[in-house]
């Protein structure tokens, strides 16, 4: 009898230790099959910033791989307040795209994918910075989350207005110099009754361009916004460009912005948008905008526009640099209940070759619309973060007029696999630094007026911007957070806070 | 005395009947005294203990960390936005209550009055309270319903800010620019006015014109002394509303707050902020019930002052009496103990 309990007992035991490990061992819960993925019927919710019908679309796709998960959808309007409602009320998703890291971080929201990020081969042929400088990995040895939903900062030229202007069009493997120069070249006062031509016109800063592009690997390994290197930052190569931008909107070498008085001195219109005006050479744009606007078919000759893209330039003379981009970070949530199904769909959905293929199935077809009317490579397409070369070649050949400007895009296309990303998407801290100093003393109005140099800025601001890193890192992976920094490492922050207070 | 208290107060037995009607009474305000404890007392109570921590909801579970008064010095050393909005809520109820009491009464007086379609009327100026009510007001915002199109602000403020200053400038013509918005907010406050005026007693003008009183100093005399109380209810009223409707840029700056995920914020962060918020605006009703709030005339001041001598006299007569019974008590005392002598008539102390 007593055999016999003592057997049912360690039975039971043995049960739950084996239970536990199927829990804490990340793996599929319940029946799997040979590839562990489940063989459950479940469902499986998406959070994203994307289009909602692409991403519909491309759930429905998943589905057809694994026909038993289900996959729900949704488009966040505002992430935190989306995700800390869903948090409070229980109905967190599974695997949501963020805008804003510290929000996630500092809640983990996301959960440790290191397991299946290291053992899944495909993650080898990614954009080389995504593995090399940890993007999604916030500067510990762990895996939070993927870059999705990539939009580089881009260079584009209008070749009218250079045509218009007799001037040349500048080579493709520019450098800073030459762009600033052909901005200024490209500025000139129209004559009596015409529009001034502007050498610039832009959405992205210069200066977020020069932070990036600033110096070679071997002076500084730069990898996030204000000289960010993974330890500390060194704003001294943003303010260089940021003054520099600056003494060009001064002079009167950048075009007025929208809903502006010199926009409609300008044009005679307050809504008027420089990109259609036909009069500014050098665009500083989102990638998007290419595809969103200048690539609806006949838009170009609409308002008589001929517009190439360009590699942003690099200070020193190099081929191969970094470029800033949009790149948002993506991940499974720490509640999920099945994480490795939820790693497929993560991967399905930003980076896996099999998921690129969907999406380009989704985006040759024009005859499917969004809500908007508008074909869905038009309305808001990333670029691939897979290096697979099928995948490239048809992303290629979605662009408008490409084949007759294949040399610009090939050489546009090459420039961009470096990529590093805005700082509120990669680096802990940066959005409070932003809120509660940068933005907060509103230093780009300050340099842009002339109210203020950019380098007066530097050493206060770089000693700001270190102490919110150091600050964010400890809240987030230290014993409040993640709880995964060691002694020294915490050591190593505490010691930046305990400096700066002093 | 203790039979004199007896027949002051009587202990009469409630009759069931009674008991009854109390009992309807407190089913009657049950679902109220649910909603007070579950939705505000409740609330208020976890709000108030929240304020000293800071909350981080992860999605597995929900981490308290004691801050003590660290959300406040958050809020006042690192959040620069929050004093400023202060001011400007300050100046702006400060500025626009007035204009809504003085409005709601004009209308009111105006309803109150012999027109024809006096309903309809009604109706029109009580509409924008429902209709302000959700997100509709915010839409009817964004598409400029809120300003007087003819009007030119920026001249306005431009001409204020040559003799004002420049704070006080921007909030006037933040009001001329959100003028029919305010005036929108007057609906509940007609009502009030409204019935306040229809309890005045009629005979009252009756015999003030009978006196050749005007009907300026009918109004002056009459009409205001008596809707006074209401005045001061409407200003309170107008206060709260403005403090805690939707189109308050402190109560979406809280409510941002609450819901946001940056470490510092949160709803330890959002509650210190709102209790804050709720002291000032306390503060603001106390200011308006000090300007407003009844003053008592002159013979309410003397009928006082007689209740206060008349209470006065009476404790003296008690201390009198009191005192007389306590020497006669002495006396005895002392006559039991027999070391006194007194006057026996005859020449002689025994």
């Amino acid at each position: 009898m007593k055999k016999r309990i003592l057997s049912a007992l360690l039975a039971v035991v043995m049960t739950a230790s084996l239970a536990a490990c199927g829990g804490g061992g990340g793996g599929s819960t319940g029946n799997v099959d040979e590839n562990g993925v489940t063989t459950d019927e479940i469902t499986l919710t998406y959070w994203h910033f994307e289009d909602e019908t692409t991403m519909k679309l491309m759930a429905e796709k998943f589905t057809e791989m694994y026909p038993n998960i289900h996959v729900e959808t949704r488009l966040i309007d505002d992430m935190s307040q989306d995700l800390s409602a869903a948090a409070s009320a229980g109905n967190f998703p599974d695997v949501f795209a963020g805008t804003d890291i510290d929000t996630a971080l500092a809640n983990q929201y996301w959960m440790d994918i290191s397991e299946y990020y290291d053992a899944d081969p495909e993650t080898q042929n990614l954009l080389p910075t995504i593995n090399e400088y940890g993007l999604g990995c916030f500067d510990t040895d762990k895996r939070y989350a993927v870059p999705t939903n990539y939009a580089p900062s881009a260079i584009f030229i209008d070749r009218n207005v250079i045509k218009a202007l007799n001037l040349e069009m500048p080579r493709t493997d520019w450098t800073w110099d030459e762009m600033i120069q052909l901005i200024k070249d490209a500025t000139r006062e129209g004559s009596a009754g015409e529009m001034k031509y502007f050498g610039l016109g832009y959405y992205n800063r210069l200066d977020s361009l020069y932070g990036i592009a600033a110096c070679s690997p071997e002076e500084r390994q730069i990898k996030g916004e204000f000289g960010f290197n993974g330890e500390d930052f060194d704003l001294s190569y943003w303010a260089v460009g940021e003054q520099e931008f600056s003494d060009l909107k001064l002079n009167g070498y950048v075009a007025p912005q929208t809903e502006t008085q010199e926009m409609e001195d300008w044009t005679g219109d307050w809504e008027g948008y420089f990109g259609t005006t036909g009069h500014v050479a050098v665009f500083s744009e989102g990638f998007w905008t290419f595809m969103n606007v200048w690539g609806v078919e006949g838009y170009q000759d609409q308002w008589g526009l001929d517009i190439v893209p360009y590699v942003t330039p690099n200070v020193v003379d190099e081929k191969e640099h970094n470029v800033i981009g949009q790149m948002f970070m993506a991940g499974v949530s720490s509640s999920c209940e099945h994480p490795y199904e939820a790693y497929l769909l993560l991967k399905f959905m930003t980076f896996g070759q099999d998921g690129w293929n969907a999406r380009l199935d989704i985006y040759e077809d024009e005859t499917i619309l969004n809500a908007s009317n508008v074909p869905l490579k038009n309305a808001g397409m990333p670029m691939p973060t897979t290096m697979d070369e099928n995948v490239w070649n048809r992303y290629k050949q979605l662009f408008y007029h490409y084949e007759e400007n294949k040399q610009y895009w090939d050489d546009f296309f090459a420039s961009v696999t470096r990529p590093v990303c805005y700082g509120w998407c990669n680096i802990a801290g940066y959005w409070n630094f932003c809120d509660q100093y940068f933005n907060n003393i509103g230093i780009h109005d300050l340099v842009d007026a002339g109210k203020a140099k950019a380098a007066d800025y530097v050493e206060e601001a770089t000693n700001k911007a270190n102490y919110y890193h150091a600050e964010a890192m400890i809240s987030y992976f230290g014993p409040n957070g993640y709880d995964i920094l060691s002694d020294e490492e915490l050591a190593k922050y505490q010691a930046v806070v305990d400096a700066f207070a002093e | 005395m203790s039979k004199e208290k007896k027949t002051k107060n009587p202990k009469v037995k409630i009759g069931k009947l009674e008991k009854k009607d109390a009992l309807a009474g407190y089913a009657f305000i049950t679902p109220w005294l649910i909603g007070v404890l579950a939705f505000m007392l409740y609330p208020l109570a976890q709000s108030f203990y929240y304020m000293w921590f800071n909350i981080r909801i992860t999605p597995l579970e929900t981490k308290f960390i004691y801050v003590g008064t660290g959300n406040f010095s958050q809020i006042w050393l690192e959040n620069p936005e929050f004093p400023q909005q202060i001011v400007t809520y300050l100046w702006q109820t400060i500025l626009e209550v007035p204009i809504i009491v003085v409005f709601a009464l004009l209308i009111a007086m105006m309803l109150n009055g012999k027109i024809r379609c006096k309903g309809f009327f009604r109706l029109v100026f009580f509409l924008p309270v429902i209709i302000v009510s959700g997100p509709v007001m915010n839409m009817l915002v964004d598409e400029g319903a809120a300003t007087i199109p003819a009007m030119n602000v920026q001249a306005i403020v431009t001409a204020l800010d040559s003799f004002l200053p420049a704070s006080l400038a921007t909030n006037i013509g933040e009001l001329f620019s959100s003028m029919i918005m305010i005036l929108w907010y007057s609906g509940v406050q007609i009502l009030i006015f409204l019935s306040a005026l229809q309890k005045i007693d009629s005979s009252l003008y009756e015999a003030a014109k009978i006196d050749g009183g005007s009907k300026w100093e009918c109004f002056w005399k009459i009409t205001l002394p008596t809707i006074k109380p209401m005045i001061l209810l409407n200003a309170v009223y107008s206060v709260i509303f403005l403090s805690g409707n939707e189109q308050n840029s402190l109560i979406t700056m809280i409510q941002a707050a609450m819901f946001s995920g940056t470490k510092e914020k949160g709803y330890g962060y959002a509650s210190a902020m709102a209790w804050m918020y709720a002291v000032i605006i306390t503060l603001v009703v106390l200011l308006f019930f000090l300007l407003l709030g009844s003053k008592k005339d002159i013979y309410d001041k003397q009928v006082k002052r007689r209740k206060r001598q008349v209470k006065k006299e009476a404790r003296l007569a008690k201390k009198i009496e009191r005192r007389g019974i306590r020497n006669v008590k002495k006396l005895e005392r002392a006559r039991k103990k027999r070391n006194y002598k007194t006057y026996d008539g005859e020449g002689d102390y025994r």
